[in-house]
């Protein structure tokens, strides 16, 4: 599913996006590096610490003799790739060929890393401060209650208990794409994209929702470059510890308070200042920044004659699976639902395709059945990917039907005409019938009347 | 050429199980001091912890007598200050380095010939047990390799053990890299890389270890199969002889479980069966020509 990829990579996409001294200055920064680096595709990184303490520009030809045949188009990716974040600068030498170097606050600071190690962006509160923290646990589970609670008052306001602080105009920010109300008096229906954002998983939707944050960050006066190196040192604090807000600069306090309704971070109230402590969506952001390799744990369970348990409470996720089947009943542990023709068929007219179900299933299976191979029976993903063929078995085509031409020459005539416009769909030379599309039949009715 | 079948890795999180020697005999001799070695090696794990969020490193220290876990970065310190690990690190290999010594000397009693090879079977064993308990904790795991840093000559009477590990991590899929930090190549160690697909270098400048293992060696799984990665030019496939841990080209072989022997033998001694051919004249057949 291209589509949903390159959703959730625009983040680095638009790290690469910004004018260059902008960008220089990100790295600066050594977590910028460190997180700028995390994110590459592993090609890129390799070539990173292979020219990390390499003075003199490379050769392009001579690291094109790195790879193997296969990986040459990897190659191009990744140095690509290098070349668009500005961790490559391409240098010309007086031969016209061109090298490549690396950015030198880049290497500094990645040298540095290596020989001394990394560090911390903030040390964290001591731990004699009067308020009681919460544990890693729950602050877990606040963050996954904020999450789905925002991405619940996303795709459908009317059903939550209670709603964020975002303003009505942010939310609709967020919609834009995802949501379109059809009619006026009509709740908004989801759009092929959301269904795809739902069944994405949640690194990439965090992604997702924080590029629409930055992109609108400079309506709402804060600095995008400030929020994006904010947004990155964020995922190197450590989990569960808290962390003053007087260390914060304006902007990020600004960026607190949403990203502490989003649950990146739990606001608390301390003894003479705030504290926030980041929970495990954000110390996640750096790993998902590349390509998705989730880890997550699964909770759906197929069986071969098409029921499907989920072992899950949240509504976010039976709201999911009411997408493409059919729930039967809740448990209070366990969603009980079964794959249908009509359920399925509800879903392709929402846009969603058999390939983004199936892999959810197989994303998201439940540790039971993950290891077997398939983890979801086979007879299903084939009949759910043959249900989808089934609606692509008739095309229509809106057309005419001509008929009772008086002469050969003029049935020929006619049949010429629509294939130089590209519009002959049928032709029965013994009965003199004629098919063509019907955006052909203005035109073809002043040519008959030339003709006649 | 890769004789091993390996799997299919989409993402690059690796578990890297660094066996590092630390015989001192063959230390002391080196070109390249400890310290200087430690200064390469060091940067290197960083590298490693570098590169992706979930990597784990794993050291294991070979010594004469004893293997020994060193350093696990998945132990639960998150980050940190990596100077506390650089000199955590150091100062565990240096209590390992005294107590393997102390169990030198007194098994060997009054210090007969002391033993000039470290103990590679036991730190391959170690690495492939860790490796083992990785695989049984979930389906998500890291892509595990193992990663040699040798550079005492191989020990003939460790030849049973090491080929024993090695098919193990053949069977599980676990490429074994080995990096030649000695004078001398180890035929061990170009099997093991052969027989479970890894690489097997020997650096021609060792100041620049850095770079070899940085370029070769930090190379996860998955990107091996698009990199030109350096391959042996012969694989010395030599075995030792089970009843004199002599290395020998030519033996005897038990046909029934392939046991090898330099001298003829009534009875195999690993499985126990008769054989029943005659004793042939002189030792080995004298070559015709």
């Amino acid at each position: 599913m291209p589509q949903v990829r390159i959703v959730a990579r625009n983040f680095m996409d638009m790290v690469a996006a910004l004018p260059a001294a902008k960008l220089d200055k990100l790295y600066d920064s050594s977590f910028i590096c460190e997180a700028v680096l995390r994110s590459l595709p592993p090609l890129a990184k390799k070539y990173v610490l292979q020219m990390l303490f390499l003075d003199s520009p490379l050769m392009a030809k001579s690291m094109e003799e790195w790879v193997l045949p296969d990986g040459l188009s990897k190659h191009k990716v990744a140095i690509d790739r290098l070349l668009q974040l500005r961790v490559f600068m391409e240098v010309n030498d007086r031969k016209k060929e061109p090298s490549y170097k690396m950015n030198q606050k880049f290497q500094s600071n990645m040298q540095k890393y290596l020989t001394t190690g990394g560090t911390v962006p903030r040390e964290p509160m001591p731990l004699n401060a009067a308020v009681r923290l919460p544990s890693v646990g729950e602050l877990e589970t606040y963050a996954m209650e904020q999450w789905e609670c925002f991405l619940l008052q996303l795709i459908n306001s009317s059903q939550v208990d209670k709603s964020t602080s975002f303003s009505s105009s942010m939310m609709r920010a967020f919609q834009r794409g995802l949501l379109n109300s059809s009619r006026d008096n009509e709740a908004p229906r989801l759009t092929e994209n959301g269904f795809q954002f739902l069944l994405m998983e949640t690194n990439a939707q965090l992604w997702y929702i924080i590029r629409e944050y930055i992109s609108s960050a400079e309506e709402r006066g804060m600095d995008p470059t400030d929020l994006i190196s904010f947004l990155l040192e964020l995922s190197f604090h450590t989990l569960g510890e808290a962390y003053s807000v007087n260390t914060l600069t304006e902007v990020q306090r600004l960026a607190i308070k949403d990203l502490a309704d989003l649950g990146l971070v739990k606001y608390l109230q301390g003894r003479k200042e705030g504290l926030f402590m980041p929970t495990k969506l954000a110390t996640n952001l750096s790993v998902s920044l590349s390509d998705a390799s989730s880890r997550k744990e699964g909770f759906v369970v197929v069986e071969t004659n098409f029921r499907m348990y989920a072992y899950s409470t949240s509504r976010l996720h039976c709201e999911i699976l009411r997408l493409f089947s059919r729930i039967e009943y809740q448990l209070p542990n366990l969603i009980v639902g079964a794959i249908t023709k009509e359920s399925l068929y509800n879903a392709f007219e929402n846009g969603i395709t058999a390939e983004q179900i199936v892999s959810f299933l197989q994303q998201n299976a439940h540790p039971r059945v993950a290891e077997k191979m398939p983890s979801v029976p086979e007879n299903v993903t084939d009949q759910i990917r043959l249900w989808e063929a089934d609606r692509n078995r008739v095309e229509m085509t809106p057309s005419h039907l001509y008929e009772d031409f008086p002469s050969k020459d003029l049935f020929e005539a006619c049949c010429d005409f629509a294939r130089d416009y590209g519009c002959l769909l049928w032709q029965d030379t013994k009965k003199m019938r004629l098919i063509v599309k019907g955006e052909l039949h203005q035109q073809m009715r002043d040519f008959l009347r030339g003709q006649r | 050429m890769a004789s091993a079948p390996s799997k299919l890795y989409q993402d690059d999180v690796s578990l890297v199980v660094a066996l590092l020697d630390t015989n001192p005999f063959f230390w002391a001799a080196a070109s390249l001091p400890f310290s200087e070695f430690l200064h390469h090696v060091i940067p290197f794990i960083n590298s490693l912890l570098l590169l992706n969020q979930l990597n784990r490193v794993v050291l294991i220290a070979t010594g004469t007598s004893s293997c020994g876990y060193i350093f696990d970065s998945g132990d639960g310190n998150a980050s940190g200050n990596s100077n506390a690990v650089c000199s955590e690190i150091i100062k565990k290999l240096e209590d390992f380095v005294g107590k393997d010594s102390k169990i030198g000397k007194g098994s060997n009693g009054d210090g007969t010939r002391p033993a000039i090879s470290s103990l590679l079977s036991g730190s391959l064993s170690l690495a492939l047990c860790y490796i083992q308990r990785i695989f049984r904790s979930g389906t998500r795991h890291p892509q595990p390799r193992i990663l040699c840093l040798q550079g005492s000559p191989d020990g003939p009477e460790q030849y049973v053990a090491v080929m024993n590990s090695i098919f193990s991590a053949q069977r599980l899929m676990i490429p074994i890299d080995s990096c030649i930090v000695g004078a001398q190549h180890s035929a061990f160690l170009q099997q093991a890389s052969y027989i479970t697909g890894g690489v097997y270098l020997k650096p021609q400048q060792l100041d620049g270890l850095f770079q070899f293992l940085a370029a070769v060696f930090a190379t996860d799984l998955h990107s091996r199969n698009f990199l030109r990665l350096p391959k042996p030019a012969g694989v010395d496939f030599r075995a030792s002889c089970f009843c004199h841990k002599k290395t020998i080209d030519m033996g005897y072989v038990c046909s029934v479980c392939l046991s090898i022997f330099c001298k003829y033998h009534k009875k195999c001694s690993t499985c126990g069966s008769e054989f029943n051919q005659a004793a042939p004249d002189s030792t080995i057949p004298d070559q015709k020509h």
